[in-house]
């Protein structure tokens, strides 16, 4: 009995326990991307973008099937293991290559699949005259359109053109007291080799410092894009931190300010920004000639971003996110856009080795009071969320869980700002929201960090990419609906190593039988399947002192 | 020999005649080759006989010859032509010595010696006093035998009288009407080899390389003005100059043909030459010729004895044999899905009564697979009896009875049947999708996708592959070549995509694995081939089902509300399963997802909280997560909290707040919501109406009864009444040992009637028989399986009563078939009628006495036998 089992939809069941789970893991690793990693059986599927990133990093079909074969508990099913010959043989039919006289051609293994795709409709204004039987002419502008357009065809074409080295930036990393993690330097040699791509890698495993180590092996002027603000800033201090570039070298460019400098970084919320259609603020892709283009959480880059980066395709492209799979189903687009997967991590081996935390999580249920029933049951329906997620009863929940962890750094986390401010009368904390001026902010993060505020309050601004390293307790009392993604993020605050290597606590309280609990049975399945296994205690229960 | 004792006698031998001096094993051989010849029971040899060298009877049976077969028949027709003259018609007989032949076509003795022997026994050629003739119909079915062209004879009959006159002169025979006619004596000349070859040297060598272009076949060549008056004096071209001398005979304006004779001077004692490097053959562009045909009919080229080897990739056997077993599993699977999806949710039927392109479509996606798969699955079940559609007007699509019985076997059974069903079936799937003659689409279970020689190439396909070692993958080139050999009439572009279709429906249903055939696939064909059954303990499910994943009692429930049953669940556990949790994703294993929904609708099935709690921690291996525990109680806590009436379509609930919440939702204003009481709602609207919008708002609520208890329902499952239909049975039945002795009697005994002369018995004096039906059918068994003779009383459809003596053949169907002696034809008779049945010894003695012999000494002359 081995420890996999293959599905007609294309997924593969591993059972995790099995003796066998570890080798099948890394066998199947290559072609198939995680989906989902409850506790025993873990969920992988095979996609054509998953088969085609397997032959990019130089895997065959033979050896797809011969794993499959090998570690299959039932027999395969035939037609499954030719359907996968097939879409793995298509990779690489066309290749983008750049000829010594006419510069980018599109150049073919097999004239059959040249014939067809120079025919298709869309292809054809993207290409110049054919260059002998195999080759045709492509117009340099169109690479990343073409490319696109083939992996809509089905015809991925291996992008062996070769970028420009743009203009030099000396940057190196300035290992002092830190040093580069085994698989963070893997990921950036894997990435170098290839020259674009995406590295995958669980929240919290130091993609800000791939991001650093593959600056430092390019040594030219980078332009990174992230996805808001106050990630900007952690990017610019871990950058300050980790390599040897001053600020005069880092560039803020956001919606106050707009500094172009040899590494500058940029929201994309700033340059998807459009005045009368237009976007404006196109130049910065321009404005120097970039030796690197990084994007942040690649799954959540936005359309307009994918069209201009579809012009950037001379450029090296460095793509870094938890996650390939997207909530819209562009995957295609990062794949023949961004660049094939380059590196890819198991988060249980990660936490196995302690670079993240392992964090426990527990669902507090809290029952709304008879008049608050009726109130939320004839409350109009926009405000029904507000008032089921900011019940009086979670602030005394909050109080008992926030003394229970007495002396662990605690973050309380909710989105209603009235809700904020009345636990944090309760619990005396500070509270941090949208109106906290950012040095006030600052000064409060590092209250917290040093480890003398022990509980802070805050609002969705903290979402995203916050270092808090400390923090081991986090307390949600209300989120963003059912965002899935934001329940990620949430739990990684919590799910930086601590230095004593203690588990982290992640509680969220919800009100019974309302819309509250609803959204929470929406995060927690993304928790389940991210692996965190989470429980469910009744709010009397915590009040009452019981162990949970 | 008794032959020739019978030519003694001066009666002319006929084939009717060999046919009745066969010995019953070689009528019963006969019959088990050709089948259509007793569907139904000819009365006698002679409609036998006549049966037997009738077209299409003939060119069914040509059709399954191999290539070497048809090549020793070609043979032969070519040498047993009576219109032959000169040496070609040894001593005025017309035949050919069956030893003579092998030296002649340089083929092996042994494997000559057979291939007639086959000839004989399906009666295609006749045994003349040690000389072996062609059923006469075979001259014009195959025209050019061997790439031969007809006899000399036949050719000058064709002629003008001038024409005639002309090659008579250039023979220097006497002209005018003497011995013969002048044709005849044209021909006689012609035809011997000391005046051939002065003839062909004095026509010059051109002329010669003309002929030997022509002497291996095709026979005919195109000229122009082919009919052009020359004599030796005139001609001037070596074609004219062929033509003066009759060496070659003009058959049309622009064709010419060599006279049988000459080629076979030509060919100097050969029949066939080894291959097909005689490329100048393609030059005589003639009418009959495909392209490509060189080593087709039409041409002279010696078949090999014996059928081209595979050739293909060998794939460990262990492993071919897993991916087959993984797709029989998959097959079986897709279709328990595919029907219980239709079950629930049936396709209509279309008005040409196939099945729609999009519901295909939705199926295709459900199974995960593509349109094609799905067909494949579809009509298999079809052919099963699985599916079925329903007689009503506007007909859906669905399962029938007999698919309870097949979901109720064991996997590998369930797999024989659906892999049974499309061996004998005649209907192709893989052509749906594709245009008819009449530019229509064909749909999936619809018209148009009957061919006849579906199982005949399926049959032949499967043999090729397992002719092949074990775990070889034969290619698709090699499969084609070795039936291009084994069935050289049949290639075409139907029968190419016959077998397209059979290679691809084999690797769907798992019948192969990595293109070989699987040892479960061969025991099948083994069953099958000869019109078998299934058994009930077949080798095919025997040798499938340790491959197949084990049935499991467990499953493992997971913290994302999951549960994982890693192989096929019971049946039972299975269908809980689905009732308590969405099926997620299939194949080796099952993924079940527990919802609010999904739990709602156990409860609403009548589950309980603590039942179901209680299966989901007996079956699985893990801990139950307190998540999913959670979720139960909390569903089962709202389970049934919102009650609707039916009468005036009210809504209750004993929770007060929830009505608030409800009275105050601006969404139900079109509900027209009335609080009665805090507990109670009332609606304007009628209750199905009010349950769906309700359940679309957000707010699921249950039907409550008139005493107020809820109502509860299970998602219902259909069926089809329909019987389960056999699909297609274009091709007669083959029938069983005991079929054809019966057959060999009834004709036997009807041959005798025939040549008797006719004076049927009398019917007994006494009063007919009486007997109890159950005796009765009893003892007409019996008889038949013991060809006795028995004495019937029967009751005819007006009423009338009378007394019958018969011999019965079989008792299928209600139906007694029988020869009737007494009115010597053979009859049906209905059981039901039939008063009563008793021995015949008890009413003729003599009768009786005679016919208790052996059942070879009906095989000699009787009394009343006569010669015809």
């Amino acid at each position: 009995m081995s420890c996999l089992i293959v599905q007609s939809d294309k997924t593969l069941l591993l059972e995790v326990d099995h003796d066998l789970a570890v080798d099948c893991r890394r066998a199947i690793a290559p072609f198939a991307e995680l989906e989902r990693a409850p506790e025993h059986v873990h969920t992988y599927r095979i996609t054509p973008l998953a088969l085609w990133n397997a032959r990019a990093a130089g895997h065959d079909a033979e050896q797809v099937v011969d794993a499959l074969l090998e570690y299959s508990r039932y027999p395969v099913p035939h037609a499954l293991l030719v359907d996968i010959a097939e879409t793995m043989d298509r990779y690489g039919r066309l290749r983008l290559t750049t000829h010594p006289a006419h510069g980018l051609v599109l150049q073919a293994l097999d004239r059959a699949v040249l014939e067809e795709v120079v025919r298709a409709k869309r292809v054809k204004p993207m290409l110049g005259e054919r260059i002998g039987t195999d080759t045709v002419a492509v117009h340099p502008s169109e690479r990343g359109n073409l490319k696109q357009a083939l992996l809509k065809l089905g015809w991925p074409a291996e992008d062996v053109a070769g970028f420009v080295d743009g203009e030099a930036h000396d940057i190196d990393l300035t290992e002092d007291g830190w040093e580069l993690r085994g698989y963070q330097r893997e990921a950036a040699d894997g990435f170098h080799a290839g020259g674009s791509g995406v590295v995958v890698l669980p929240c919290g495993a130091g993609k800000t410092i791939v991001g650093a180590a593959v600056m430092a092996r390019t040594k030219a002027t980078t332009l990174i894009l992230v996805t808001n603000t106050v990630s900007l800033h952690q990017w610019r201090d871990e950058l300050l931190r980790r390599t040897s570039l001053t600020e005069d070298e880092i560039g803020e460019y956001s919606g106050t300010r707009k500094e172009i400098r040899p590494v500058t970084i940029a929201t994309y919320q700033v340059l998807a920004s459009r005045k009368k259609g237009v976007y404006t603020h196109l130049e910065l892709f321009e404005a120097r000639d970039w030796g690197l283009v990084v994007y942040d959480e690649v799954h959540l880059l936005p359309a307009p971003i994918f069209r201009m980066t579809a012009d950037l395709q001379a450029r090296r492209r460095l793509g870094l996110t938890a996650t390939l799979v997207r909530e819209d189903g562009r995957e295609g687009d990062v794949f023949s856009l961004i660049g094939p997967k380059r590196f890819d991590s198991p988060w249980k081996e990660m936490e196995n080795q302690g670079w993240i935390a392992p964090a426990d999580c527990v669902e507090v249920r809290v029952t709304l009071t008879e008049p608050e029933r009726i109130a939320y049951a004839t409350a109009e329906p926009e405000d029904r969320y507000r008032f089921c997620a900011s019940t009086q009863g979670k602030t005394d929940v909050v109080r008992e869980l926030v003394a229970r962890h007495n002396g662990e750094p605690t973050l309380v986390i909710g989105s209603y700002i009235d809700q904020l401010d009345e636990i944090g009368a309760a619990l005396d904390a500070p509270v941090l929201k949208g109106e906290t001026r950012v040095k006030e902010r600052e000064r409060l993060y590092a209250a917290f960090r040093s480890g003398e505020l022990p509980v802070l309050v805050v609002s969705k601004v903290a979402n995203f990419s916050i270092d808090l390293p400390e923090a081991g307790v986090a307390v949600q009392v209300s989120g963003s609906f059912g965002s899935r993604q934001e329940e990620a993020q949430r739990l990684g605050r919590v799910l930086r190593p601590k230095s004593d290597g203690r588990t982290a606590r992640f509680y969220a309280v919800v009100a019974r039988d309302t819309l509250d609990q609803d959204y929470a049975a929406h995060r927690q399945r993304f928790l389940a399947e991210q692996g965190y296994s989470y429980r469910i205690a009744d709010a009397g229960d915590v009040l009452s002192g019981e162990e949970i | 020999m008794s032959e020739n004792e019978r030519r003694g006698g001066g009666r002319p031998h006929t084939f009717t005649a060999w046919l009745r001096d066969r010995p019953d094993s070689g009528l019963d051989a006969l019959f088990a080759a050709r089948p259509d010849l007793i569907t139904p029971v000819p009365a006698d040899i002679g409609a036998l006989a006549a049966r037997a060298v009738a077209k299409p009877a003939v060119l069914r049976v040509l059709d399954r010859l191999d290539r070497f077969g048809l090549h020793v028949l070609e043979a032969l027709v070519a040498l047993g032509d009576d219109r032959l003259s000169g040496p070609w018609r040894a001593g005025g007989d017309t035949g050919t010595d069956p030893d003579a032949l092998p030296d002649l076509l340089e083929a092996p003795a042994e494997a000559v010696r057979d291939t007639v022997g086959h000839l004989l026994a399906t009666a295609l050629v006749w045994s003349d006093g040690g000389r072996v003739r062609p059923v006469a119909v075979l001259r014009t079915i195959l025209t050019t035998p061997l790439g031969l062209g007809p006899p000399l004879a036949a050719l000058l009959d064709e002629l003008p009288a001038e024409g005639v006159e002309r090659v008579t002169a250039a023979l220097g025979l006497p002209g005018g009407y003497g011995a013969g006619g002048p044709a005849e004596r044209a021909a006689d000349a012609l035809a011997r080899p000391d005046r051939l070859e002065p003839l062909i040297a004095a026509a010059g060598a051109d002329a010669r390389g003309v002929l030997e272009r022509l002497a291996w076949g095709p026979p005919h060549g195109s000229v122009n003005g082919a009919a052009r008056q020359v004599d030796v004096a005139s001609a001037v071209s070596p074609i004219d100059r062929l033509l003066a001398r009759g060496l070659l005979i003009a058959t049309g304006p622009d064709t010419v043909t060599l006279p049988r004779e000459v080629a076979l001077h030509l060919r100097r004692g050969r029949l066939a030459r080894r291959s097909a490097a005689h490329a100048d053959s393609a030059t005589n562009s003639t009418p009959d010729s495909a392209p490509g045909a060189a080593a087709g009919p039409g041409t002279a080229v010696a078949a090999a004895p014996g059928p081209p080897p595979l050739t293909g990739p060998q794939h460990t056997p262990r492993l071919a044999l897993r991916a087959a077993a993984g797709q029989a599993f998959t097959a079986v699977r897709s279709v328990e899905e595919l029907l219980e999806l239709w079950g629930a949710d049936p396709p209509a039927v279309l008005r040409n009564g196939g099945l729609g392109v999009r519901e295909l479509r939705i199926a295709a996606r459900a199974l995960d697979s593509d349109e094609a798969t799905t067909a494949v699955l579809a009509e298999t079940a079809y052919a099963a009896g699985l599916l079925a559609a329903d007689g009503d007007v506007d007909g859906e699509w669905l399962p029938s009875t007999g698919y309870d019985l097949w979901r109720a076997a064991e996997p590998a059974a369930r797999w024989a049947a659906l892999a049974a069903a499309w061996l004998r079936g005649s209907r192709v799937p893989s052509l749906s999708g594709s245009k008819d003659a009449r530019g229509r689409t064909r749909n999936v279970l619809g018209e148009g996708l009957e061919r006849r020689s579906a199982r005949e190439v399926r049959v032949d396909v499967l043999d090729a592959l397992a002719a092949a070692p074990e775990g070889c993958a034969p290619t698709a080139e090699s499969v084609a070549e070795r039936l291009a050999w084994l069935r050289p009439r049949r290639q075409g572009p139907a029968y190419t995509e016959l077998v397209a279709a059979a290679t691809n429906e084999a690797a769907v249903l798992g019948l192969t694995g990595r293109g070989a055939l699987s040892p479960h696939g061969r025991a099948l064909l083994a069953e099958l081939r000869e019109g078998g059954t299934l058994a009930e303990a077949s080798a095919a499910e025997a040798s499938l089902a340790p491959e197949l994943p084990e049935q499991l009692d467990h499953f493992l429930v997971q913290g994302d509300l999951t549960a994982v049953a890693p192989g096929p669940l019971v049946p039972a556990l299975a269908r809980e399963l689905a009732l308590a949790a969405d099926v997620e994703s299939t194949g080796g294993a099952t993924v079940y997802r527990f919802s609010d929904a999904s739990v709602r609708r156990a409860l609403d099935s009548g589950r309980g909280a603590a039942e179901l709690t209680e299966l989901l921690e007996r079956h699985s291996t893990t801990p139950l997560p307190q998540p999913l525990r959670y979720l139960i109680s909390d569903v089962a806590r709202r389970h049934g909290r919102l009650r609707v009436g039916t009468a005036s379509s009210y809504l209750r609930c004993d929770d007060p707040s929830v009505l608030a919440e409800l009275a105050g939702d601006r969404r139900t204003a079109d509900l027209a919501l009335v609080r009665l009481a805090p507990t109670v709602l009332a609606s304007r609207t009628a209750r199905p109406v009010l349950l769906a919008r309700l359940a679309e708002l957000g707010y699921p609520a249950v039907p409550e009864s008139v005493d107020g208890s809820v109502q509860l329902s299970r998602p219902e499952v259909r069926r089809s009444d329909a019987g389960t239909v056999a699909a297609g049975a274009a091709e007669p039945p083959q029938p069983g040992p005991a079929e054809r002795a019966a057959s060999v009697r009834a004709v036997r005994a009807g041959d005798e009637a025939a040549n008797a002369e006719r004076h049927p018995i009398d019917p007994p004096g006494s009063d007919p028989p009486r007997s109890a039906a159950s005796h009765t059918l009893t003892v007409l068994s019996a008889a038949a399986s013991q060809g006795r003779r028995v004495w019937i009383g029967y009751q005819d459809a007006d009423g009338r009563a009378s007394s019958r003596i018969v011999d019965p053949a079989r008792v299928e169907g209600g139906f007694l078939t029988a020869y009737d002696a007494t009115r010597a034809a053979v009859s049906r008779f209905a059981v039901h009628r039939i008063t009563g049945v008793a021995d015949i010894a008890a009413a003729e003695p003599a009768e009786s006495g005679q016919r208790s012999g052996a059942a070879g000494s009906r095989t000699g002359p009787g009394p009343t036998r006569q010669g015809v």
